[in-house]
């Protein structure tokens, strides 16, 4: 069993419900989000690049890539990241002790750490939302908590809390499920007839920054209609972003 | 691994359809954490199916997950028995909690004690609140007359409990309805223009059964976000998706073409169209002679349509309506009587020359079909000159033109960005023409759409909306432009124009019954609209709205209701076939009242005994369902088989005559025989079928005011002559900048403005999207705090280049609130124009005046601060 996502940049149109479902439902504070939306190669969300003679608007969801050969888990000096037997790279809340390896060592950015106490800033905000329960694997890693503690780097589990005990999933991803485009797929990859592996083996997919051997497992459909910008995605349209606005 | 907490959430997620399954959490295996929650253990879950109903009018149905009586996220229901509809939803849809819960929740009622606009209130009871402001409104009703008390709900479709419940207490009491759809400038006026009904627009998932798609003006993939895979699938069928649009938007970003064309020079375009298709004799003869008003004779003596009744010979038809009029047409050399309730005109009717034709009284008079009038009026739109008058490539007008004469089925969609501007009939008419030249008009996937001001009623609501136990009693009609005081419409200060048909409150309006409606924000022109409540010119405002918006800070009493997961409502929209409910996920938050319970209490203060209008002894929810059970066996044919039992199982669709899963607009018309108009809810066929008084599409106008203003037909009129320039000439080297107000994906109109994901995921700013080129020449950076000015107002916003924004335009995402603006607010730039072929009838929300809110020039200079 080996997870994967893929995204069809086609069907994305940039709306960003997968960002907002994946920060309400797993209880994100403000100013974190597992999951982004950018627009390639645009300083800002939704406006074009080019030139008047040829422009693109062209969509680069980027949460967690979920590496086999995952940087982040190799670094981690308490062992608090870690694959489970399905391929998932997920953080364990109780070993995690925030030194921050991960996040220097992650080339995605996905990792966000929570400089303060999550359930206070979101009381602040607004009120204590996100899925209530904990979630934990093997009895003790403790993969999900609706409040995380300050201090602990934290990011898309592939909605753990939607597994079952023998790895099935009974629900989607909320941001496949939610996704209004239709654009996300989810599936195993090591099932030849799943559709994550008919997509990946008969469409023209990318994955993030392969260059560095790290496997990851959310594939990219490449668009149709990116011909008058160059590559299928570039570093500027996530790379430069900070990963943490805060309202102040 | 211990999953098992997500087998018990499978269950509930099954059963989730049906409302409110409920079960302790404390029966089933949790994660078993090594230390379970014990707080979890006794918590209680359920999901609840509601429905998510602001004025986008998605009308999404939404499951919310409550967890100890708090909404702890919301997830698209996803159980539209038409699968290609799921997931239905947003960002703002499953973020909603975030305004149930935000700090801008209203506590309970509130009177006004500081000025306006001050945030200074004093708590009252809902006794002591309801008792103030009934005695308010009786004051007022007593002073200056019932009509002066205007009510907004804005859209119908989206509570017709709650709205129906305000729109009863109107009836009840005569106070005036107003309507939103002209207060957002949302009437596509060309609707009823060219085809006698408010509006006529294919369901979403139709879009996947066009082959070939124009938006003009419409940028579904941000405006319509739950719809916009439909178009993306129709491409991947091999439909054609082509955007005419000044600006590169998300929408020409997925289209197979693209044009930048001047702002509102689509009219224009869509003439160069209709001229190669005339020309190249491309045109459905059969259709436009069966089906418009192309054969009708015009009088060449005084533009008028040739009347049957004076005509040597001929008979008007014995049994027609009084709203219908036979006109004449030319066929084997005599004129023949244009029937206007049937389709009968012999095929070989004459669409082209000149004849004469005998009258009653003796004299002769020269008539020319509409056909022949518009091929020559046409005839000057060569591509040469569209492309002078408005950028599209003269090379490309030919084959996109014999492209939507060939290929079918053609869709046309025509956005509020589009419409809203003086001429924006102009432009839908033309635009019409497309469809209907081409026989692209009753069948699946085909047709002329608009997707703004979705306020259509999908059935008859009038048990509940009225009283029809008292005929007498009915709501007063008024427009909101009598609120606009300004120099080119000065209802206010002197009255209607002479051409005005809409009812004139004597006193003008002195109080404003408010409901989902941020007026003081969101509309055209919130500072004159504050300045009447700094001025005592409106007496009372009263909002019901469940946040403490900008206009509740301009209310004398806020008299709050509740969101949609806090009650029972009935929601249905023309975007998709169902009809859903709204069901109560938790308890009415705090001391708020679902709006139901409000009206009745309200209304028996202000006339004892008025209470037994509301259901009187039963509980909001219970009152609600009794509304909704009435509204199901009361709303005629849309309505059949549809019930408050079905409805709490999930989505019921509803019903349609035309055979297939899919409703057809004008089926009935085109393959039925009937004639024009199909009915428009709530009105009666009376009240519209005037607006097309020959039962047919009707591209010729001959009411006084069309001939006098010269536009009986379609013609292009570019923007800002009649408007900005006359209302001050040196606007033309003023204000070159054309100021568009698009719709954002992040806001609802001005909803959502304070969602604090939907804050933080446009890095807490307002924004103005400025050319580069434009921008430099100002000396303006990214980022840079812009003042974008006229002689009415500015707004401060920052800066975004961007090069997809045509080189003279600005564009800014209406509905921030103004705290988000620095104070200024992105309205107080615009004008009210009224254009007098508004004011010819007067239905409200259907004909009637309406405010053009891109028709505006501006400039703009790197703020000071």
């Amino acid at each position: 069993m080996r997870y994967c996502m893929v995204i069809d940049l086609d069907k994305c149109i940039g709306c960003q419900t997968c960002a907002v479902i994946c920060k309400m439902h797993h209880a994100q504070p403000q100013g974190t989000w597992w999951n982004r939306v950018f627009t390639q190669g645009s300083d800002y969300h939704q406006s074009a690049v080019g030139t008047k003679d040829g422009f693109k608007i062209e969509y680069l969801p980027v949460s967690c890539q979920m590496c086999d050969n995952a940087p982040c888990e190799r670094v981690c000096p308490t062992g608090a990241t870690y694959k489970n037997e399905e391929g998932m790279i997920l953080v364990d809340y109780d070993r995690c002790i925030g030194c921050r390896t991960c996040m220097a060592a992650c080339p995605y950015g996905v990792r966000q750490f929570n400089w303060k106490d999550p359930k206070k800033a979101k009381e602040e905000a607004g009120y204590a939302y996100g899925y209530p329960f904990d979630v934990t694997e093997k009895g003790k890693r403790l993969v999900y908590t609706q409040d995380r503690p300050a201090g602990v780097v934290e990011k898309c589990t592939f909605c753990v809390e939607c597994m079952n005990a023998d790895g099935t999933y009974d629900a989607l991803p909320a941001c496949v499920r939610a996704c209004p485009g239709k654009a996300r797929y989810f599936g195993d990859l090591d099932d030849p007839n799943s559709e994550v592996s008919r997509l990946v083996s008969s469409k023209q997919v990318f994955r993030l920054k392969e260059e560095y051997g790290t496997e990851p497992k959310v594939y990219y459909i490449s668009s149709t209609k990116s011909k008058n910008v160059e590559g299928p995605w570039t570093e500027q349209s996530w790379e430069n972003k900070t990963p943490n606005t805060i309202i102040p | 691994m211990d999953k098992e907490l997500k087998l018990t959430r499978r269950k509930f997620l099954q059963v989730s359809a049906a409302a409110g399954a409920v079960a302790a959490a404390g029966g089933i295996e949790l994660a078993a954490h090594a230390a379970p929650d014990e707080e979890a253990k006794k918590g209680e879950l359920k999901y609840v199916r509601t429905t998510c109903a602001p004025n986008c009018t998605g009308g999404c149905g939404q499951q919310a997950c409550v967890y100890n009586g708090e909404i702890k996220d919301i997830i698209q229901a996803s159980d539209y028995e038409d699968s290609e509809h799921n997931p239905r939803g947003c960002l703002k849809g499953i973020s909603f909690s975030n305004l149930i819960y935000g700090p801008n929740r209203m506590h309970g009622p509130l009177k006004r004690i500081g000025a306006p606009g001050e945030d200074e209130f004093e708590e009252l009871s809902w006794e002591d609140a309801l008792d103030q402001a009934a005695a308010e409104l009786r004051r007022i009703s007593d002073t200056y007359g019932p009509e002066s008390i205007a009510c907004v709900v804005q859209v119908a479709g989206t509570g017709h409990v709650a709205k129906g419940a305000i729109s009863r207490i109107a009836t009840l009491n005569g106070w005036a309805m107003m309507g939103g759809y002209e207060m957002n400038g949302d009437l596509p006026m060309s609707a009823p223009i060219t085809f006698g009904v408010q509006s006529e627009e294919l369901e979403t998932y139709c879009w996947l059964d066009a082959k070939y798609i124009m938006c003009f003006g419409s940028n579904p993939m941000q405006t319509r976000i739950p719809d916009a895979h439909f178009l993306n699938e129709a491409r991947e069928n091999g439909a054609k998706l082509l955007v005419f649009d000044p600006c590169f938007t998300a929408t020409a970003s997925k289209a197979d073409e693209w044009y930048s064309i001047k702002p509102s020079s689509d009219a224009a375009v869509a003439l160069g169209f209709a001229k190669v298709i005339l020309d190249e004799k491309l045109y459905d003869a059969d259709f436009i002679r069966k089906f418009t008003d192309m054969p009708i004779l015009i009088r060449s003596d005084n533009q008028k349509k040739l009347l049957a009744a004076d005509v040597e010979g001929l008979e008007v038809p014995a049994d027609m309506p009084e709203y219908r009029q036979a006109f004449v047409a030319y066929s084997k050399g005599k004129p023949v009587t244009v029937n206007p309730e049937k389709f009968d005109l012999p095929m070989d009717t004459q669409l082209e020359g000149e004849v004469t034709i005998r009258l009653r009284d003796g004299k002769s008079v020269k008539c020319r079909p509409v056909f022949d009038l518009l091929s020559e009026m046409a005839s000057q739109w060569t591509p040469e000159a569209v492309e002078a008058e408005t950028d599209m490539p003269a090379s490309e007008i030919p084959r996109i033109a014999r492209e939507i004469a060939t290929i079918k089925p053609v869709h046309i969609m025509y956005g509020a960005s589009n419409y809203q501007w003086y001429h924006g009939d102009l432009k839908g008419r033309a635009l019409s023409l497309l469809v209907a030249l081409t026989g692209n008009i009753g069948h699946l996937g085909d047709g002329f759409s608009t997707y703004a001001g979705q306020y259509k009623m999908r059935y008859k609501g009038g048990a509940w909306w009225n009283v029809p136990e008292l005929p007498d009693k009915k709501p007063a009609g008024t427009s909101f432009a009598y609120m606009l005081d300004y120099t080119l419409n000065d209802y206010a200060k002197n009255g209607p124009r002479p051409t005005m048909t809409c009812p004139f409150p004597k006193s003008g309006i002195k109080a404003w019954i408010l409901y989902c409606c941020n007026a003081f924000d969101q509309h055209n022109i919130a500072n004159v609209l504050r300045e009447q409540v700094e001025s005592g010119q409106l007496e009372c405002v009263i909002t019901l709205d469940f946040q403490k918006t900008t206009t509740s800070k301009y209310a004398h009493f806020c008299l709050p209701g509740v969101s949609w997961y806090e009650k029972t409502e009935l929601v249905s929209t023309p975007i998709h076939p169902y009809a859903q409910l709204m069901q109560p996920a938790i308890e009415p938050l705090y001391d708020c009242k679902p709006e139901l319970w409000i009206m009745r209490e309200l209304a028996d203060r202000v006339n004892p005994g008025d209470r037994k209008w509301f259901y009187p002894d039963l509980d909001p929810d219970k009152a609600a369902e009794e509304v909704i059970k009435l509204t199901c066996e009361t709303g005629g044919i849309e309505m059949e088989g549809v019930t408050l039992e079905k409805l709490k199982q999930g989505p019921v669709k509803l019903h349609h005559e035309n055979p297939g899963r899919k409703r057809i607009p004008f089926y009935e018309q085109i393959q039925g025989g009937q004639p024009f108009p199909p009915v428009s809810y709530p009105m009666t066929i009376d009240k519209t079928a005037q607006f097309v008084k020959s039962g047919r599409i009707e591209f010729y106008k001959d009411e006084d005011t069309f001939i006098k203003v010269g536009e009986c037909l379609p013609v292009h009129k570019p923007p800002f002559e009649e408007t900005e320039y006359v209302l001050n000439p040196a606007a033309r080297e003023l204000y070159k900048y054309t100021y568009i107000t698009r719709n954002s994906i992040h806001r609802v109109h001005s909803t959502h403005s304070n969602n604090q994901m939907m804050r933080e995921l446009q890095d807490d700013s307002a924004k103005v999207y400025l050319n580069p080129d434009d921008a430099a020449e100002k000396g303006i950076a990214a980022g840079d705090l812009v003042e974008v000015f006229n002689d009415r107002g500015k707004l401060l916003a920052e800066a975004v280049l961007d090069p997809g924004v045509r080189t003279m335009t600005v564009i800014f995402e209406e509905g921030w609130w103004s705290r988000y603006t620095h104070g200024t607010s992105y309205n107080t730039l615009l004008y009210p124009w009224i254009n007098p072929v508004h004011e010819v009838y007067f239905v409200s929300q259907m004909w009637a005046p309406n405010t053009s809110w891109n028709e505006c020039l501006v400039d703009f200079k790197k703020a000071e601060i």
